[in-house]
């Protein structure tokens, strides 16, 4: 339990929680609800009530993809996106296991992309994440198929400001 | 007229013809797309919490760039982009703390004198609906076309406001404008799975069955698209929806600039059809659009 989950995440994602009636249009409408192991107002009630432990252990945190219908629905225009981000992060700053592990390597394999090149290069960003999340083969198909009709370059294309981009993340201590 | 252009890098590898179309089709309509010099990756991602500023230090270095080179717009082609480069704008324009913090840290003055525009709000709010339909050569005559929007060129609707959440029209005004026949269907907004393809491919799979049946459904031929994610996951998952259910027809997905181009007459071999995993030129040429 904790008393501040719900002050700390309204002051992170700037979102009136505390609003929250439970109307359940959030789930309704959810892409991904049935990834997840809370539902979307769910979660809701669990920031609330300040079940912490459980929320950064969630599934639901990492399933959700940020795609916004809920928050643009929501009758008390409660965006639970922002929700969902400030307990993905509390989650990594605590130090949790996420209950998803493959998606943040996705993330971090994307801006170790941009960190080496300036740009995004899907290659050699999608075999980092291979190694990081230990998928080694799956969707080895997927690539080839894209590789095949010219949409993977083999080689990565550098932006000529790839220092640049280097310094600011160096300066960000990333 | 020369617009700046953003092309990101997506449409640089998978999504070329996006690109390619795109900036043909301006030359035809009387603008020219003027790639900023020197670009980087927008990110790809917009910080949702207050305190998290590191991923606008790309988005505002492209923009002060932009703002640099002298201009005060900024073209984009991907939905993505577009988004992430539309809601920085936004934080420098409203947000003097967060701004500060920002260009404070990236060593630039920039205070969203930039306007961020998707080339459909070129289409319709500069050059108009009503002249890019006088300059059809060969319209898409007896097309049925699902306008699929997906999340990122939409959402959130109070930041972007590119059109309303439920029923948004500026995609079905564009393909009427050059003369194909939009269709209505229900999933023309909702998400696609996106970068959760990367992840499981099943979801992927499922999220773009449910809006290929809605789009089928409504008697759709052909879906277009201005995100190369939802391209991917649309086209892509084909086969495997087609393993869990032999009654699903292929459906052609292709992006919106590809139908611009056809429609102005620009050589179909140019296209990239041939790059498309559900190839659509059987059914244009069914339709007469493709000799």
């Amino acid at each position: 339990m904790s008393e501040n989950l719900l002050d700390k995440v309204m002051a992170e994602s700037g979102q009136p929680l505390n609003l929250c009636y439970q109307c359940r249009k959030c789930s309704v409408g959810c892409p991904m609800v049935d990834e997840f192991d809370f539902p979307p107002n769910m979660v809701m009630r669990m920031v609330q009530l300040g079940m912490k432990d459980e929320l950064l252990k969630s599934k639901a945190i990492w399933m959700c993809v940020s795609c916004e219908t809920c928050g643009s629905r929501c009758p008390n225009e409660i965006r639970i996106a922002p929700v969902m981000d400030s307990l993905r992060a509390q989650c990594l700053a605590e130090g949790v296991t996420p209950a998803d592990p493959v998606t943040v390597a996705l993330h971090t394999s994307f801006v170790d992309s941009i960190k080496t090149f300036g740009r995004v290069h899907e290659a050699t960003m999608l075999m980092k994440y291979k190694l990081k999340s230990k998928k080694y083969t799956s969707d080895l198909d997927v690539g080839l198929k894209l590789f095949l009709k010219g949409k993977i370059p083999i080689m990565p294309k550098k932006s000529k400001n790839v220092a640049k981009v280097k310094e600011i993340f160096k300066n960000a201590g990333i | 007229m020369k617009y700046p252009y953003f092309p990101g890098c997506t449409l640089y590898t998978k999504a070329k013809k996006l690109d390619d179309a795109g900036r043909e089709c301006s030359l035809k309509l009387g603008f020219e797309l003027d790639e900023l010099k020197d670009w980087t990756c927008c990110g790809a991602t917009f910080p949702l919490v207050n305190d998290q500023h590191i991923t606008m230090s790309g988005p505002t270095r492209i923009l002060a760039d932009t703002k640099d080179q002298g201009n005060d717009k900024l073209v984009t082609l991907c939905s993505v982009c577009f988004n992430v480069l539309k809601r920085t704008n936004n934080v420098m324009r409203t947000d003097e703390e967060r701004r500060t913090k920002v260009t404070d840290f990236i060593e630039r003055d920039y205070n969203g004198e930039v306007e961020v525009l998707h080339y459909l709000q070129v289409l319709r709010d500069e050059i108009g609906f009503d002249v890019l339909k006088e300059k059809v050569v060969k319209p898409l005559t007896g097309l049925k076309v699902a306008c699929y929007y997906g999340c990122l060129l939409l959402r959130p609707v109070k930041e972007i406001g590119l059109d309303v959440m439920e029923n948004p029209t500026i995609f079905e005004d564009f393909i009427s404008a050059l003369g194909a026949e939009p269709v209505e269907f229900p999933y023309k907004i909702e998400c696609c799975g996106a970068f959760q393809a990367v992840h499981s491919m099943d979801i992927a799979t499922r999220c773009s069955r449910d809006i290929l049946n809605s789009a089928k459904n409504s008697a759709a031929d052909l879906v277009i698209t201005t995100c190369p994610l939802c391209q991917f996951n649309l086209d892509d998952r084909q086969p495997e929806i087609q393993k869990s259910d032999n009654r699903f027809a292929p459906i052609p997905v292709v992006y919106f600039t590809q139908m611009l181009a056809l429609a102005l007459d620009l050589p179909a071999a140019d296209l990239g059809f041939e790059r498309n995993l559900i190839d659509p030129l059987p059914l244009l040429k069914e339709k007469g659009l493709v000799s």
